[in-house]
């Protein structure tokens, strides 16, 4: 684990890029549901496979998942989850405005969560002068196994990842979504890479 | 007359980000906090021409800088630079009487014609 520790700049400097793309992705969600999103800092740990299914267990009891992969340039790919409270979803279709008849709760969740993961990762992705593209988004159904089967089913090593969970609340409906993103063990490498080229610029 | 300066932000690759930022022109004094407690302190104690303040921040965060300013009755210019654009946000901070809202990452020229709209440079 010692071997891909961020260093305190490095660190940092990961925390910024993200910040900045965290701020644009919940000015779309904003203006989406037309309400005031409020942000907290993000948190950032490195997780090995056992705790990180440990981890989802423990804190997403019961959840709606969708999950949609990302790829850049330079190896830089991943994947993002998007994590709802159950009773969240529930509110999701009065937050959006659709008609009933309209789309599906599931289709309003996969939809959201598109616009937050998209827009949070083409922003990252031009601070680092790259460009991300996108597999599509799929909702799991809930419950934890269908998390931990999902992720294994994906092609990454999972040995070793970068959790970055971000939190945005809408104050007005009191409703949380989480963003966490999972960065395997050899795309952390080539962002170090990367953030190494942004601090030595400083 | 050298003007004295507080950047503001929890990253410190944002601070140097502002600091790298300042045009050559401006002679400045500059602190640095890194959260808005920090600031506070800071602001209470010495005189500071301007501020130059992040928003999402732990410990104390920019609102709470902008709301101790006013209550405190503390005379700063206060720049505003956060990713947080939301309109709402932008509006917030300027009825809590900072000079303007910069987004991140701060540009130079960005920078430069806020300074010079509000006669530092």
């Amino acid at each position: 684990m010692t071997a891909l520790n961020l260093n305190e700049d490095q660190q940092d400097c990961l925390q910024e890029l993200i910040n900045v793309a965290m701020g644009q992705a919940s000015d779309q969600l904003a203006r989406y549901l037309d309400t005031f999103v409020y942000l907290k800092v993000p948190s950032i740990e490195q997780v090995n496979a056992e705790s990180l299914s440990t981890t989802l267990n423990t804190e997403e009891k019961g959840i709606a998942v969708v999950s949609q992969g990302f790829f850049g340039y330079e190896g830089i790919r991943g994947e993002a989850l998007l994590v709802y409270q159950p009773k969240d979803s529930d509110r999701l279709a009065d937050l959006l405005g659709y008609e009933p008849d309209e789309l599906t709760v599931e289709e309003q969740i996969i939809d959201l969560s598109s616009i937050l993961t998209t827009t949070f990762l083409n922003v990252f992705a031009s601070q680092i002068d790259n460009q991300m593209s996108y597999s599509a988004p799929r909702l799991l159904s809930s419950g934890l196994h269908s998390v931990s089967d999902h992720l294994e089913q994906l092609s990454f090593n999972w040995d070793m990842a970068l959790k970055v969970k971000i939190s945005y609340q809408v104050t007005d409906y009191s409703f949380n979504c989480d963003m966490i993103l999972l960065i395997p063990e050899s795309a952390i490498l080539n962002i170090t890479t990367v953030i190494d080229r942004i601090l030595d610029e400083f | 007359m050298s003007s004295s300066v507080l950047i503001c932000d929890d990253s410190n690759l944002a601070r140097k980000q502002v600091l790298r930022s300042l045009p050559e022109q401006w002679t400045v004094n500059v602190q640095t906090a890194t959260n808005g407690a920090e600031a506070l302190d800071i602001l209470r104690t010495q005189e500071i021409d301007v501020l130059f303040l992040d928003l999402t921040m732990p410990v104390l965060d920019g609102l709470g800088v902008l709301q101790g300013l006013k209550d405190e009755s503390i005379d700063c210019s206060v720049f505003v630079i956060s990713a947080d654009i939301q309109p709402e946000m932008q509006n917030k901070v300027l009825e809590l009487g900072a000079k303007a809202f910069l987004r991140k990452p701060v540009q130079i020229d960005v920078l430069v014609n806020n300074l010079q709209q509000h006669g530092f440079i």
